[in-house]
């Protein structure tokens, strides 16, 4: 990309970089380090709702096959623990791609159901089988991430941070060279109008399995980082709760943009912190800003700020599509 | 013995089944006619039993009672929630609806959880532990009367689609909505009516499949999974899909789950649907084409 | 709404309040985190020990607190996921410096939090089961509950001796609790001739267990013996099973009982035996003063979960005024493994891995209401 945005870009990475540096308190640090995985994970989601334009209740699936890869690969074979995330992703994009082959010939609300029947199931054999996952009793005691020999301490929130940015970085770089290329602009037209874009030579389906692949396997590398950080992973991973939760990140951040996960992450953990004396009215405060955004705001609050920046200047034509 | 067991277990799955049955009808009468994917239709359900429990144990009134007050009480709340969560979202596109539906369910959901508290509750019925033996087979009065219920709901809900006024209103708006309002029907109101007699539904079952075990607030999500396995599986908008397909599920779950492993119940109704929607989207009972 | 949660925490601050004007006002109170599932699943359980830390806070200020300060409570929510448990110990230690720390119940989530506590803070796990907890504990780690070990152990004794059974099927909770348990009652009861005919698992979701039971009852064992700890499931368990036709001995599990589990299982539950760490019809002082309190401020009857919140914050106040400082842990550590404690359930030791030896009593639903039996 050039100039401004690019400038603005960099700009953002650094002040992202120097934030745990501006307190001491730990409790804040970890707080970044959940944001950055869930930003992760909200910005893999964001491929598929966003980019493709539909909607996958069974994301946490891949997320919880990614933590549990990387945590099984370094207490049972010995990999290295900075290899998890990479190995994690590949296997999670490997799931994705034969349940994309699958799904993806269907659209709408039936995929929707499709990709959810397909999440509960992988929770439900996570959960049976016993002797390679544990169950429901979970792995414990995973390794904490670390870099081989360079010795540094990752079950301090800051390191995490640093490890978690870095994929949160790459994750952003992957999602802004997709849709600048010419792929990128096959997946809009294949979300905005399916048939024309087939009419024009658009291999619809490959299209759509390229993104879902390419969504499922950066949930997956989040998966790893969360297992290496908690330390504790159950089947859980894979429930609604976090599919939910997942969803109302990219909604209410805004759907379709770079930006709109990274600030729907932010909301949603900050919110849990702010909210934490309210018990269940937190629920209720998130339901009730998913609907608000659903019907009133469908841009998410990235298009809340567009709005004021169009306002108080002439609209000048952005340099990267966002 | 062993032919009494398998017995058993059809009559456990059936029992089930006209549960789902009974959850679904409503949920494929809202996507027949509005074209609305409703993820908060187990909420309605969860209302239902929830009133039920209310009416009962505060206003001493009997079950039987109870059961209709919730349900009339909840068709109404449906009213106020087809009118702030999807009509204004009549012209969008329905994955917007989808997740309009998503965040009332969620608002229900832990609105409830909020308000009734987290403690279990049980709606108790005179029903519920009587047992009736048919032979060497134990059924439950209670849930006799789910299948009762449900089979009388069931061909009551197909005769009113068919015979009546509104019934024939419902079934043009779901075919035309476009052609419909041009005859004259005020889609607006039979689309606020559906949505109403659906909830209603919905409470209705909540009622009286909820006394089967205990109530927390959050049967809703479990409701609304298996009501959407059985619609798809009969097809969005047939009703005589929902019928066949709940009783499927409902008996396919208990004896996968009696002869191969409980894991495998809650895994079945998944994978049923997925064979069915990559084989026959459109469902297995409904006549329409599915959207490929 | 005024939800029974904040009626319970006003009168939580009005009788700490009124026990307080007692005190000098110069002195700040002892700050003791409270982490539990406050939503979600197992938010009942969670308020239940919640309460029963409140009530015993409550008796202990009202006698003049602990080395002249006021005991305070915080309560955090874990949501009963391992994420949410580290961020609120996390907050507690790190943003609102609290004294001491007291968690627990789902394992999963005790697993990650004592990773956060580790060697910092005082640390006491009250119901989580996984023998993990204590095995890849720290200095400052304790667990009050029994483990299922201990508790089949006791059970298993009266189950062969007492209980005129010749065969049992068992239905039980897929997860860490329920598999060591029936793994362990396999052996027991084979030891004593007893034959084991079968056992289905559930999980932490299901609703209907009418296929489980119908395989379970076509067994024809004497008895049914279910483990079950979530109050929820079990209740609807114990009803399904009489609902199934099932005439034999039902047998509950060292789980869960308590009074509302009688109240929600209505008469599947007459007559059943189980174990507990705790006996409503106790005669322990302490017991029936703490009760006493938990009437007056709560609206749920007094239960195990909610005993044993009480019974971490009775030997906490124990150690802090044995230590003379809350905050050296090194001296609260020692003071609490260093001696017999006289507490609500009876007298306890801890052993050199933080794990508690609790009182194991056989208790029997008896006209609704949970009593000791012999």
């Amino acid at each position: 990309m050039k100039g401004a945005p690019r400038i603005q870009a960099l700009a953002a990475v650094a002040v992202l970089a120097v934030l745990p540096w501006l307190t001491g308190n730990a409790f804040l640090q970890h707080m970044m380090v959940l944001w950055a995985i869930y930003a992760l994970l909200a910005l893999s989601l964001n491929i598929i709702v966003g980019y493709l334009g539909e909607l996958s209740f069974g994301h946490a699936a891949f997320f919880g096959i990614g933590a549990y890869t990387s945590a099984l690969l370094a207490m049972q074979w010995g990999v290295p623990v900075w290899l998890g995330p990479f190995l994690a992703a590949v296997v999670a994009g490997a799931f994705g791609l034969v349940i994309g082959f699958v799904a993806l010939r269907i659209v709408g609300p039936q995929f929707a159901i499709l990709t959810l029947g397909f999440g509960a199931i992988l929770h439900t054999v996570t959960n049976y089988w016993v002797d390679l996952t544990r169950g429901p009793m979970g792995i414990s005691n995973i390794p904490p991430f670390s870099l081989g020999p360079i010795a540094l301490d990752f079950t301090q929130a800051r390191n995490m941070y640093y490890v978690a940015l870095a994929f949160l970085v790459g994750g952003i770089y992957i999602c802004h060279a997709l849709m600048t290329s010419r792929r990128g602009r096959a997946f809009v037209a294949v979300r905005e109008n399916p048939s024309l874009a087939a009419s024009i030579g658009i291999d619809v389906f490959r299209t759509k399995l390229h993104g879902f692949v390419v969504a499922t396997a950066i949930s997956g590398a989040g998966g790893a980082l969360y297992g290496h950080y908690l330390r504790v992973i159950t089947p859980e991973l894979m429930s609604l709760q976090y599919v939910a939760a997942l969803i109302i990140m990219v909604i209410v951040g805004g759907k379709g943009t770079i930006v709109g996960p990274l600030i729907g992450a932010l909301v949603y953990v900050s919110l849990l912190e702010l909210l934490r004396a309210a018990g269940p009215l937190r629920l209720v405060v998130f339901a009730a800003l998913l609907t608000a955004c659903v019907i009133f705001l469908p841009g998410g609050l990235v298009s809340l700020w567009r709005r004021l920046r169009e306002r108080r200047q002439a609209p000048e034509p952005s340099g990267a599509p966002a | 013995m062993e032919i009494v067991v398998f017995a058993q277990q059809v009559v456990n799955g059936l029992a089930n089944g006209m549960g789902y049955v009974l959850i679904a009808v409503g949920l494929t009468l809202v996507f027949g006619v509005l074209r609305i994917v409703n993820f908060a239709h187990g909420e309605f359900y969860m209302l239902g039993a929830y009133f039920t429990y209310y009416v009962t144990s505060l206003a001493g009134i009997d079950y039987l009672g109870a059961l209709v007050i919730a349900t009339v009480a909840v068709a109404a709340i449906g009213v106020f929630a087809n009118q702030f969560f999807f009509r204004p979202l009549r012209k969008e596109h329905e994955f917007t609806i989808l997740l309009s539906s998503l965040g009332l369910a969620l608002l229900m959901a832990n609105g409830a959880e909020y308000l009734f508290g987290a403690d279990p509750k049980y709606v108790n019925t005179r029903y519920a532990d009587e047992t009736v033996d048919i032979g060497p087979l134990v059924v439950t009065q209670q849930r006799l009367l789910v299948i009762a219920v449900a089979l009388v709901m069931i061909a009551g809900t197909y005769w009113f689609i068919r015979f009546t006024r509104m019934g024939k209103m419902m079934q043009a708006t779901a075919q035309n909505p476009e052609g419909a309002a041009l005859t004259g029907i005020n889609t607006g109101f039979v689309h606020a009516y559906t949505f109403a007699f659906a909830c209603g539904l919905a409470a209705l079952s909540g009622a009286l499949v909820g006394p089967t075990a205990m109530l927390t607030h959050t049967v809703g999500d479990w409701a609304v999974l298996k009501g959407f396995i059985v619609v798809v599986m009969g097809g969005l908008g047939s009703i005589t899909g929902a019928l066949f397909g709940g009783v499927l599920l409902g008996i396919a779950e208990s004896l996968g789950g009696g002869y191969i492993s409980l894991g495998f119940k809650e895994a079945i109704g998944y994978a049923i649907i997925i064979l069915v929607l990559l084989w026959r989207p459109q469902g297995l009972f409904s006549v329409g084409s599915g959207r490929r | 709404m005024i939800t029974r949660r904040t009626l319970a925490l006003t009168a939580a601050a009005i009788a700490l309040g009124a026990a307080g004007s007692a005190l000098a006002q110069d002195k700040p109170p002892i700050r003791i985190a409270a982490i539990g599932p406050l939503s979600g699943a197992g938010a009942f359980d969670g308020q239940l020990a919640i309460e029963g830390m409140q009530a015993m806070a409550a008796v202990i200020n009202a006698k003049g607190g602990v080395l002249g300060r006021k005991i305070e409570l915080i309560t955090y929510d874990d949501k009963g996921v391992p994420e949410e448990g580290v961020s609120a110990a996390k907050r507690a230690l790190e943003q609102d410096k609290v004294d001491l720390i007291v968690g627990g119940w789902f394992s999963a989530v005790a697993l990650a939090q004592k990773e956060v506590t580790r060697d910092k803070i005082i640390n006491i796990m009250t119901s989580s089961q996984h023998p993990k907890v204590t095995d890849e504990g720290h200095k400052y780690l304790f667990r009050l509950n029994a483990t299922s070990t201990m508790m089949s152990d006791r059970y298993a004794k009266f189950i062969c001796d007492k209980m005129k059974v010749k065969s049992v099927s068992f239905i039980t909770i897929n997860d860490d609790y329920g598999r060591l348990e029936v793994d362990n009652y396999k052996k027991l009861l084979g030891a004593c001739n007893i034959e084991v005919k079968g056992n289905e698992f559930y999980n932490r979701n299901d609703t209907d267990f009418t296929t489980a039971l119908t395989k379970l009852r076509s067994q024809n064992a004497d008895a049914i013996y279910v483990s079950a700890i979530n109050t929820s499931q079990g209740a609807t368990i114990y009803r399904q099973i009489r609902q199934s036709g099932y005439k034999g001995t039902i047998i509950a599990s060292a789980g869960n009982m308590n009074p509302k589990l009688v109240e929600l299982s209505g008469p599947a539950l007459e007559g059943v035996y189980s174990v507990s760490l705790f006996a409503p019809d106790t005669t322990n002082a302490s017991a029936k003063a703490w009760m006493a309190q938990y009437g007056k401020m709560f609206k749920n009857e007094p239960s195990f979960i909610g005993s044993l919140g009480a019974q971490s914050v009775e030997v906490l106040a124990g150690a802090i005024e044995k230590a003379g400082d809350a905050r050296n842990y090194d001296k609260i550590a020692a003071a609490l493994k260093g001696q017999k404690w006289n507490t609500l359930l009876g007298e306890i030791t801890f052993d050199t891995k933080g794990q508690a030896l609790q009182n194991i009593y056989l208790v029997q639903v008896k006209d609704k209401k949970i009593v000791t039996a012999n």
